[in-house]
């Protein structure tokens, strides 16, 4: 039996009936052709499918949807502003921090979710959040470079 | 991978919730993080034709500080947030630590502190960390309330004391006393995402600052088909003067507690040469956290 | 180096703004009206005879569209090389390995795909398994093809100079053994494939693959399509590192599927199914002896290799002959000796992975100098030295080093990771260790025998002159082909990098044999240079016509045209095209022409501007039986130094950090340069101490998730300091080669070697769990 649910995507307000066993993950996908939010484990193990759930990075494929009801969800699709790369977006264009990009979505939401809590983290800090995201391309170096890149501007940013 | 199919409750009270689950008995399952029961449904290990959602219950993902004697765990407190509670991390640290280590980051946003103690992994990060601190278990179902200690808790891989009508609704532990220092160590192939090979939660108590061990409390995961107290280790330690000498006597005897399995993780026979290495090493951490203990600021 | 505008820059990718956004698509994201879903039926047994399938249950089931077996598909056999066509797309007499494809169901959604398989009724006769390779070669073991007795796949026997004489006449012989594990190249897309057949019989596949030329040949084949009706369109790959290199049969049954049905069919591999694919690396036994003089001069070589393949051959047969060739080099050798066994078991087939068929015996290799270096009291940075090849040297197996940077990559890890003030001073459980590989830079020949092109490239200039259409078959999959491809363009153009646009990975645009032995940047590149030049001659050619100027003095530079250094005399060329183009917004200004104005004004000439360039290596290499493996017009290669930390009370291994120099000849693009050396140490270290694909007794993967196959996260990972060094390669396009693959070979033994360092103990198998050394230590003392 599928239900209503009510929620936000990328700031605008969705509402829509989905099924008790679709994840968020296929939501995202299927239904709202979200597709930047990637599978690559369905388990968790990997975080390729990480959007942010009310401020926290989560692996979408271990949300059902209809637990996303009345929640605010913010995907890859929704980061950059006015056709502007998001500060987080464009360092990890300008460091080399993308290869394949499978990884990359989820890599750029925990990075996200990161800073908006830690404007000034540690390099283990950052390594900590992108723990559950997992790489094969890059070994992880220019990734953890664009992040404290991204930081940076954004503190700078907001001083100014 | 998909889910099978099930119906989904989102009960808006606890009440409710219980009601549900003594209606559909083994059919149901709660559903709090789903870090767990939708893993195993998706690889089809448990087929649960209900799923109860916690969401909509107010009042059991806090945190709540009982004037100073405790603190009251609701179950579904997250990962996340235990290891960045101050007062968890401060006061009850082998949760704190033990909840750092669970999973990553995305995983530990949503696993909860009930899941993982009623999941009952034998590699489980917070069982040990929870049963080093001697926490106590409020379970509740339609018509009765009851408290168990975790130390009873665990049966057996998966198995608890837990009766398929009654819910895990909140975990209390006392304030441990002054001179108090606790440590969780936890062994595995890599610094993220993994599954304990060996891990130890530790509580140790002092008589005072200088003083001889008045009470210590040693936890082990992964080492049993549940995890288990090395309590004649325990029993060993109280009233010694700690050294490390002495915790390197009581990490081999700890070893005496434990039937650890061969597994692709790892052989019983180096499990058991790490329980004594990560317990004299975990008892070490403790001293050095009790020696340094303070008063809260108020 | 040259003076260059756009090479050996930190441009950035080109797919750089898609893939941060999410817009780019990969095959798993595309959707097509009327689309539905497959999924395939996989035998849950080792090995067993089919005795009878029964889909009529699954074709009665509502939504299913079509189910396919053996029966409809035919039994043409494929594979990777056509000297060993060992597999049809569904199993009909028997099942090799659990896994191994017995049918396909086409359904309206992927539920009632699932439920369809779980329909199918296969009755089986069990028979016996072996699942150990040296088992396998043993009289008696099961015998798991026919045409192949005593499980022998493959055998490779070679000699260059008496290698035993040698050997006798040495100062020392030192002997070494190595076991490394199954690996999985744990890319994050899974396989994904969409089959669109439409009328009049034309079947396009968006597929996941490194080989878009060699899907669409091998699809063509299997499904008995002409080869021109086939197209396959490579969308973003989410990474592929070798096993996306062959037709899958995901690919062939999508294929199948639409044919039958008319409808578009899509169909992605599930984690588990993506383990139980493999073709991923071997499972390796190395044996050595290498013998030496006093004064460290190395002589010979010996080297046995037993690899166990699984129950297809995949890409083995090249692999067993790497195991052997790419000892060769970097070390001058007198002689040197290969024997090499490649055993068929009941598991899933092996192929290509990073460093095909050198890892693991690269790490055999570095660690046995290192053994014997310690023996003759020479640091092993002196051993290697003593003993490195240059530029121009040729191996014993007749290599041809025509550029190598060795020695430059030595001294530059020598000097960047400090190992003078470190080697034989650190406390114990903390070690330092180096080692060296090279790789080539692509094969020499293409895997089916034949005199193709192995890279052809269009440039097609927009018609109002602004714009570079670069379009190729190669295959861009995060190594950032695209980009450099747009880079050359560029700048043999000399026209800005935002002003060309690549168009990849589809077997329509031109014939390119794919991403895999390292050979795009080498080869595609040629191609895309030479197609360059010959858009850039004709303009200059209208130009000097048009302008009555000799051709030799017209440059391009940065979007504008010099003539003889200057901006010449072109006013009737720019009147003429303000006077095209009334009305617009951005007439060309500036003192000199612009690249667009005078490519304009050539398509009013000349009709549309096309480029072609094309490549193909000269002929390479030895006369000897398997001269084609190893040879290449180019060969990368590099060093490294890995600090590590051990716990000696646990075994645990902590990689503090990791020195690594490449010789690449010109980086092309210098970030793309580093995030090769860095993603090939990560998957290096990976391999040493975490991964391992593991069976139970029955044959079936333990580990099949990225949760218990162990890739490192960002915590396992150090700072890596990676050094480029660039040499000049004359075979290669602006003097580029390699660095794909090759930067993965010292990974492994420079942690091994450092190990010992930290720890006394010499491991020799993979992976270093903290248990293995823990317990290598214990037995020690």
């Amino acid at each position: 039996m599928k239900r209503i649910i009510k929620l936000t995507i990328n700031g605008k307000p969705v509402e829509t009936a989905v099924s008790p066993n679709q994840t968020l993950l296929q939501f995202l996908r299927d239904d709202m052709n979200l597709t930047g939010t990637k599978h690559g484990c369905g388990l968790g193990d990997c975080g390729a499918c990480t959007v942010i759930l009310d401020g926290k990075a989560v692996n979408s494929c271990l949300v059902l949807a209809i637990q996303a009801d009345n929640s605010e969800i913010l995907t890859i699709e929704g980061l950059a502003q006015d056709g502007k790369l998001h500060p987080i977006q464009q360092s990890f264009v300008d460091k080399g921090a993308i290869q394949c990009g499978f990884c990359t979505p989820g890599m750029i939401l925990s990075a996200k979710a990161l800073l908006d809590q830690k404007p000034n983290p540690s390099e283990l800090e950052i390594r900590t959040a992108l723990s559950g995201n997992l790489c094969r391309c890059t070994g992880y170096q220019k990734i953890v470079e664009a992040i404290g890149e991204a930081a940076e501007v954004i503190r700078m940013r907001e001083e100014s | 991978m998909l889910l099978p199919k099930f119906y989904y409750h989102e009960p808006a009270t606890l009440e409710e919730a219980l009601r549900l689950l003594s209606e559909m008995g083994g059919a149901a399952r709660i559903l709090a993080g789903g870090t767990d029961v939708l893993v195993r449904m998706k690889l089809k290990i448990d087929k649960p034709s209900h799923l109860i959602s916690l969401q909509k219950i107010p009042g059991i993902d806090v945190i709540i500080q009982r004037e100073n004697h405790g603190v009251t765990i609701g179950a579904a407190v997250t990962a996340a947030e235990l290891s960045t509670n101050e007062l968890i991390l401060e006061r009850f640290a082998p949760i704190g630590i033990a909840a750092s280590r669970l999973g990553a980051p995305g995983i530990r946003n949503r696993a909860t502190i009930g899941g993982n103690l009623v999941n009952a992994r034998p590699a489980a990060d917070l069982s040990p960390a929870c049963m080093a601190l001697d926490a106590t278990l409020k379970l509740k179902s339609a018509k009765n309330e009851r408290e168990v200690r975790v130390n009873d808790f665990f049966r057996g891989p998966g198995e608890t004391l837990i009766e398929p009508n009654e819910m895990l609704v909140s975990i209390f532990v006392e304030t441990p006393p002054p001179w108090s220092g606790g440590a969780y160590i936890k062994l595995g192939a890599r610094k993220a995402l993994e599954i304990s090979m060996v891990n130890v939660a530790v509580l140790l108590t002092l008589q005072s600052q200088d003083g001889p061990i008045a009470d210590v409390k040693i936890a082990l995961g992964a080492v049993a088909p549940t995890p288990v107290r090395a309590f004649a280790a325990e029993e060993f330690l109280v009233g010694k003067q700690p050294s490390s000498e002495l915790f390197k006597e009581a990490g081999a005897i700890g070893v005496g507690m434990c039937e650890p399995i061969t597994d692709h993780r790892g052989t019983m026979e180096y499990r058991c040469l790490m329980i004594e290495t990560l317990t004299s090493r975990a008892l070490n951490q403790a001293y050095n956290n009790a020696i340094n203990w303070k008063p809260l600021p108020v | 180096m040259g003076d260059y505008q756009v090479l050996n820059t930190r441009a950035t990718r080109v797919d750089g703004p898609v893939k941060a956004t999410g817009q780019a698509k990969y095959a798993d994201d595309f959707k097509f009206q009327g689309m539905l879903y497959a999924s395939i039926l996989q035998s849950p047994l080792a090995h067993a005879r089919i005795l009878r399938i029964d889909t009529s249950k699954a074709k009665k089931l509502p939504g299913v569209k079509a189910v396919v077996t053996s029966k409809e598909a035919g039994l043409i056999k494929y594979g990777v090389s056509p000297a060993r066509y060992d597999e049809t797309l569904f199993a009909h007499d028997k099942v090799r390995y659990v896994g191994d494809e017995i049918a396909a169901v086409a359904a309206s959604d992927p539920d009632i795909a699932l439920e369809a398989l779980s329909l199918i009724k296969v009755d089986y006769e069990e028979l016996p398994a072996v699942f150990d390779m040296f088992e396998a070669m043993k009289e008696g073991a099961p015998l798991i093809h026919d045409e192949f007795p005593g499980n022998m796949n493959a055998e490779v026997h070679q000699e260059f100079g008496d290698t035993e004489a040698a050997l006798q006449s040495c100062d020392l012989v030192v002997d070494h053994t190595f076991l490394n594990k199954r690996q999985d190249a744990a890319f994050l897309e899974p396989h994904s494939c969409v089959a669109v057949f439409e009328n009049p019989g034309r079947l396009t596949l968006y597929t996941s693959t490194q080989v878009p030329h060699y899907v669409m040949r091998t699809v063509a084949m299997t499904l008995q399509i002409p080869v021109g009706n086939v197209r396959v369109i490579k969308p973003y790959v989410g990474g592929g590192f070798g096993p996306k290199c062959e037709a899958t049969p995901l690919e062939m049954s999508c294929g199948l599927l639409s044919k039958i049905t008319g409808q578009p069919v899509k169909m992605t591999y599930s984690r588990e199914q993506v383990f139980l694919h493999s073709r991923a690396r071997h499972q390796f036994y190395a044996e050595m002896s290498l013998g030496v003089m006093k004064d460290g001069t190395m002589v010979a070589l010996r080297n046995k290799a037993v690899l166990d393949g699984g129950a297809y051959t995949s890409f083995g047969i090249a692999t067993v002959y790497y195991s052997g060739s790419l000892l060769g080099g970097p070390y001058k050798l007198k002689s040197m000796k290969y024997d090499g066994y490649r055993a068929y078991t009941n598991k899933p087939a092996c192929g290509a992975q990073r460093g095909h068929g050198g890892v693991a015996h690269r790490a055999c290799f570095e660690q046995l100098i290192d053994i014997t270096a310690e023996k003759l009291g020479i640091d092993p940075i002196d051993m290697r030295l003593k003993n490195i090849m240059v530029t121009g040297d040729m191996t014993v197996n007749e290599l041809d080093m025509s550029s190598l940077g060795m020695k430059e990559c030595i001294e530059a890890i020598r000097a960047g990771s400090g190992w003078n003030n470190k080697k034989g001073k650190l406390p114990k459980g903390k070690g330092i260790g180096m080692a060296c590989g090279f790789f080539v830079s692509g094969a020499g020949y293409p895997i089916y025998r034949s005199d193709t092109y192995h890279s052809t490239v269009v440039i097609k200039l927009s018609e109002d002159g602004g714009v570079a259409n670069v379009m190729t078959g190669s295959a861009e999959i995060g190594q950032g082909s695209d980009t450099a491809m747009a880079m050359i363009a560029a700048e043999t153009l000399g026209i800005k990098l935002n002003d060309v646009r690549v168009y990849s990975g589809d077997t329509d645009y031109s014939v390119d044999l794919g991403a895999y032995s390292s050979r795009q940047t080498l080869m595609t590149g040629h191609a895309t240079k030479e197609a360059a030049e010959d858009v850039k001659n004709q303009i200059a050619s209208y130009l000097a016509q048009e302008l009555n100027v000799p051709v030799a003095s017209i440059t391009f530079v940065d979007g504008i045209v010099k003539f003889d250094g200057g901006p010449g005399n072109f006013e009737k060329l720019r009147t003429n095209y303000i006077k095209e183009h009334r009305g617009w917004t951005d007439p060309p200004t500036g003192e000199y022409l612009t690249f667009r104005e005078a490519a304009r004004m050539a398509y009013l000439k000349a009709g549309t501007i096309v480029g072609t360039g094309k490549y193909k290596p000269p002929r390479l290499g030895g006369s000897y039986k398997g001269a084609a493996v190893g040879t290449s017009p180019a060969y990368g290669c590099s060093a490294q130094i890995v600090e590590v930390s051990v716990d000696l009370e646990t075994g645990e291994i902590t990689v503090d950090g990791m020195t690594d120099a490449h010789d690449c000849g010109l980086a092309i693009n210098k970030t793309s340069v580093e995030g090769q050396m860095q993603g090939s140490l990560s998957m290096g270290l990976g391999e040493c101490l975490f991964e391992e694909v593991k069976f139970d007794s029955r044959g079936r993967i333990i580990n099949p998730s990225l949760g218990e196959y162990k890739i490192p996260t960002a915590l396992d990972m150090p700072k890596v300091k990676s050094i480029i060094v660039e040499s000049h390669e004359p075979n290669g396009p602006y003097g580029a080669k390699e660095v794909g693959e090759g930067a993965i070979m010292p990974t492994i033994p420079a942690i091994l070697n450092a190990i010992y360092d930290a720890t006394g103990v010499r491991i020799n198998e993979l992976p270093v769990t903290s248990e293995r050394l823990f317990m290598a230590m214990k037995n020690k003392t």
